[in-house]
């Protein structure tokens, strides 16, 4: 041990003499000197740029692969890239079934690929501590895309989420121009239509609506959600919170900031949190929301919505599309099914979704690579370029796709992907492998995002769109032993939110227990998280 | 014929009653994934498909049938289950066979060794590391080896070859035959039974199994059909996952074909149980020694 010590020192006082050499002209703020890492690498890259190494380079990369588009070898995703870049990836095939888990495993056992895409925060947390993946935050000098997009979406507040509590993050962010919320309500139009009702604007209208339904149709639940494995009501409480201005349901987050107070309070303990419990609890006691709500498979609840023993169902833009119309087409031709913008309720006019995609991680052992600047330059023109984004997402002009002049894209005849081209014999995923998700990410300009959207779907988006983005909470990171003592009291915690949410919704526990509740999160040491969270935030201003 | 008291005759109805039972209860499962395998996805989603096909449909056969990568997964299972079972059973019968002489030094020491590897393992991470290190990862010696010698097996086994009568080895002895030939022309021959159940055991598991090849393969190619099974059903149901959008035909036929690919899965290690059942047979030992 001593021994080491020994030479660290002697490592630091040599790495301090030459940055005393060299400090006249460079920024010390960079964790290593990059001049052997840059082999392979452009000398001027910049905002714009093609990305094209100087000589054939290949760099490993983590591959989550879709059953539905499963990885082959000769895409043209792959030959066109290295044409472009000179760069060949050789992907590590990972069944999407299973990918956090070989994605953990192989980080764990030091045998990660350079890059690894398809990472949602805050799954990067766990591996910060072992240093096994890379604070990209301190190489954004190699990121001109990156930096550019951030500056000019104003993503600042998004990204301090990512920060850890040294400061730096470690996730290469996807991000969104604008934020795209896609979990909502569908509504059969027929029956509203019958019963003389308007599209529900608002929670309140939508209740409304449901006890016309049932009125008209006494023997049905005129609402059963889907979407509750493994989380419980995981969808209908996210939507719901979140015009209560929560993060509940599958998006549960135990610290809510309160701007008004300027500090954290306990999600589960809040007085929203006890009002979107009661408005639960006042359907379901109506006999307008089924109890199965909360339980059933995905598969029941659309059965029942097929069958015309319900009305009303979660849904996004490809539930909606892929399954419940198709559904209803061969059981009930007359139904018309519509997906309304996201009810409004007390939180406001608000979008709910993040600005914040999945990212990328890089594996600590690039650094080592002496192509390591030449790897972030290609990250930064595939991942972030919209010359790169527009590649990994529709292809190569002329051969998947046309543009005319005023910038639209088309496909060309023979090539089909969401159906737009129902005659072609080519899929742009399957047989091309463009928009695979892995490098061609769901972010990106409005433009780009939403150019394989339906005008339906179009038409929803600006809905939601004209809607005040969501207040982001202020960065709160804890340190790696307050994360460890947080991350025991959060589990018993959403045990206790979850269940006794559904029994206050479900009426088997009566609201005016709320106080002993309250006091039950207490006892398992909710206010000490709450403090954790504060003491946290004030530490990082 | 002797007669039944009524007592036996009531532990035969009850018997049957129970077994037949047991019987649907197993069957049930299976014919519904046959009947949902052959049906009209539309009656799927009506519910209305139980134990009969409806609306009599063979495209997701066609379908799942024409993939290039389910036949390479599928040729991946059956060498990956013939290879790892014949190892599995070489080293698991020298092993047993080895454990039951009383006479063998350091016996409890060797049994403890394997035990010991029931109750306490590695873990995943060094596991990994140590398959790695040892070049075998991406190859096919990465799923037959670990785990070749599966101690519950060992110990069934182990109990067998001690519950064989020592004289009809010490016979042997005298003939001439050294252990080796001891032990493939008497002991072997005699042991067909416990052989079977063991070609049994290891088959169905290394068929079912998916976990290893998961971890130690980077390429589509190297999986068995189970890995290509699950990640079929998971794709079909991500909800979550927006990337995971598919053509409204595609998303269409995915129930049918996750009953495709169960079938197809699931038929060749049923077929296999008629055919080993006949070993179940007890008395193999009856009358091997006399006087």
């Amino acid at each position: 041990m001593r021994i080491r010590t020994r030479r660290g020192v002697a490592a630091a006082a040599a790495g301090l003499l030459t940055l005393g050499l060299v400090a006249c002209s460079e920024e010390p703020t960079k964790a290593e000197d990059l001049s052997g890492s840059r082999v392979g690498a452009m000398a001027e890259y910049g905002l714009g740029d093609q990305f094209k190494a100087t000589e054939p380079l290949s760099f490993t990369a983590l591959y989550n692969n879709h059953p539905f588009y499963p990885l082959k070898n000769d895409w043209m995703f792959w030959s066109e890239l290295t044409k472009r870049t000179n760069v060949k990836i050789e992907p590590v095939a990972v069944p999407l079934s299973d990918y956090e888990q070989k994605r953990s495993l192989l980080i764990g056992a030091g045998d990660a690929p350079m890059i690894i895409p398809k990472t949602y925060h805050p799954a990067e947390d766990a591996f910060v501590a072992s240093g096994a993946i890379l604070p990209v935050s301190d190489y954004l000098d190699l990121l001109p895309n990156l930096k550019d997009k951030i500056a000019k979406w104003h993503l600042e507040p998004e990204i301090n989420e990512l920060r850890q509590s040294d400061g730096k993050y470690y996730l290469l962010p996807g991000m969104l121009e604008k934020p795209t919320h896609d979990y909502s309500l569908a509504v059969r139009a027929d029956i509203l239509e019958e019963l003389n009702l308007q599209i529900p604007k608002t929670w309140d209208e939508l209740h409304t609506v449901l006890k016309a339904m049932k009125a008209r149709y006494p023997s049905s639940y005129p609402f059963s959600d889907r979407w509750s494995k493994p989380n419980p009501g995981g969808s209908l409480l996210s939507i719901l919170g979140a015009s209560y201005g929560l993060k509940a349901g599958w998006s549960y987050q135990h610290a809510h900031w309160d701007p008004a107070a300027r500090k954290f309070d306990y999600t589960g303990a809040t007085d929203q949190y006890k009002q979107m419990l009661q408005y639960l609890n006042k359907l379901v006691a109506e006999g307008l929301l089924d109890p199965e709500s909360f339980t059933q498979t995905d598969d029941a609840a659309r059965q029942k919505l097929a069958n015309g023993k319900s009305f009303v169902i979660g849904a996004n833009a490809q539930t909606l599309v892929n399954e419940n119309r198709p559904d209803l087409k061969s059981t009930l031709p007359k139904a018309r099914l519509v997906r309304i913008p996201l009810p409004v309720g007390p939180a406001g006019e608000i979008n709910p979704a993040s600005r914040l995609e999945n990212g990328i991680m890089i594996s600590t052992k690039a650094l080592q690579s002496k192509n390591f600047v030449a790897m972030m330059q290609f990250i930064d023109w595939l991942w972030y370029s919209d010359a790169g984004q527009e590649f990994a997402k529709w292809g190569v002009e002329g051969t998947t796709y046309t543009k005319d002049a005023a910038g639209k894209r088309t496909l060309t005849a023979d090539v089909d992907i969401f159906g737009l081209n129902p005659k072609a014999t080519k899929h742009l995923q399957k047989d091309f492998g463009f928009y695979n998700g892995v490098f061609a990410a769901y972010g990106g300009n409005v433009d780009l995002v939403q150019s394989f959207s339906s005008p339906e779907e179009k038409e929803f988006q600006k809905v939601m769109s004209a809607r005040q983005p969501v207040v982001v909470a202020p960065p709160h990171p804890f340190t790696d032993e307050e994360r460890e003592q947080a991350t025991l009291w959060e589990s018993s915690l959403k045990d206790h939110v979850v269940q006794n949410s559904l029994r206050f919704i479900l009426g088997q526990r009566p609201l005016t227990e709320w106080d002993a509740y309250v006091a039950e999160l207490k006892a398992k040491n909710s206010d000490k998280y709450v403090e954790l969270a504060n003491k946290a935030y004030e530490r990082f201003q | 014929m002797v007669t039944s008291t009524r007592g036996e005759r009531a532990f035969r109805a009850v018997n049957a009653v129970v077994l037949t039972a047991v019987v649907f209860v197993t069957l049930y499962p299976f014919v519904t994934i046959v009947a949902r395998s052959l049906s009209d996805e539309s009656y799927l989603i009506a519910g209305k498909v139980n134990l009969v096909p409806r609306g009599f449909d063979l495209t997701a056969y066609k379908l799942v049938m024409s993939d290039a990568m389910f036949w390479t997964n599928y040729r991946n299972t059956v060498v990956y289950t013939v290879v790892a079972t014949f190892i599995a059973i070489v080293l698991t019968t020298c092993y047993a066979y080895v454990l039951s002489k009383p006479r063998l030094r350091g016996r409890g020491a060797l049994v403890g060794v394997a035990v010991f590897t029931m109750f306490f393992s590695g873990g995943l991470i060094p596991n990994y590391v140590l398959i790695t290190s040892l070049g075998m990862k991406n190859t096919i010696w990465a799923v037959v080896l670990p785990n070749a010698i599966n101690v519950f097996n060992l110990l069934v086994m182990k109990a067998f070859f001690e519950s064989l009568p020592v004289e009809l080895e010490e016979a042997a002895a005298v003939d001439g035959l050294s252990t080796y030939g001891t032990l493939l022309r008497i002991v072997l021959p005699l042991s067909k039974a416990v052989i079977a159940t063991m070609v049994l055991f290891y088959a169905v598991t290394y068929w079912n199994s998916w976990f290893t090849a998961f971890l130690y393969m980077d390429r589509q190619e190297l999986f068995p059909v189970t890995v290509y099974l699950r990640n079929l059903i998971a794709g079909a149901t991500g909800a979550q996952d927006a990337g995971g959008v598919a053509d409204a035909d595609a998303v269409q036929a995915a129930a049918t074909l996750q009953a495709v690919t169960i079938v197809l899965t699931t038929l060749p290690i049923l077929a296999v149980y008629p055919f080993i059942q006949r070993y179940f047979v007890s008395g193999v030992m009856l009358g091997a020694v006399k006087g």
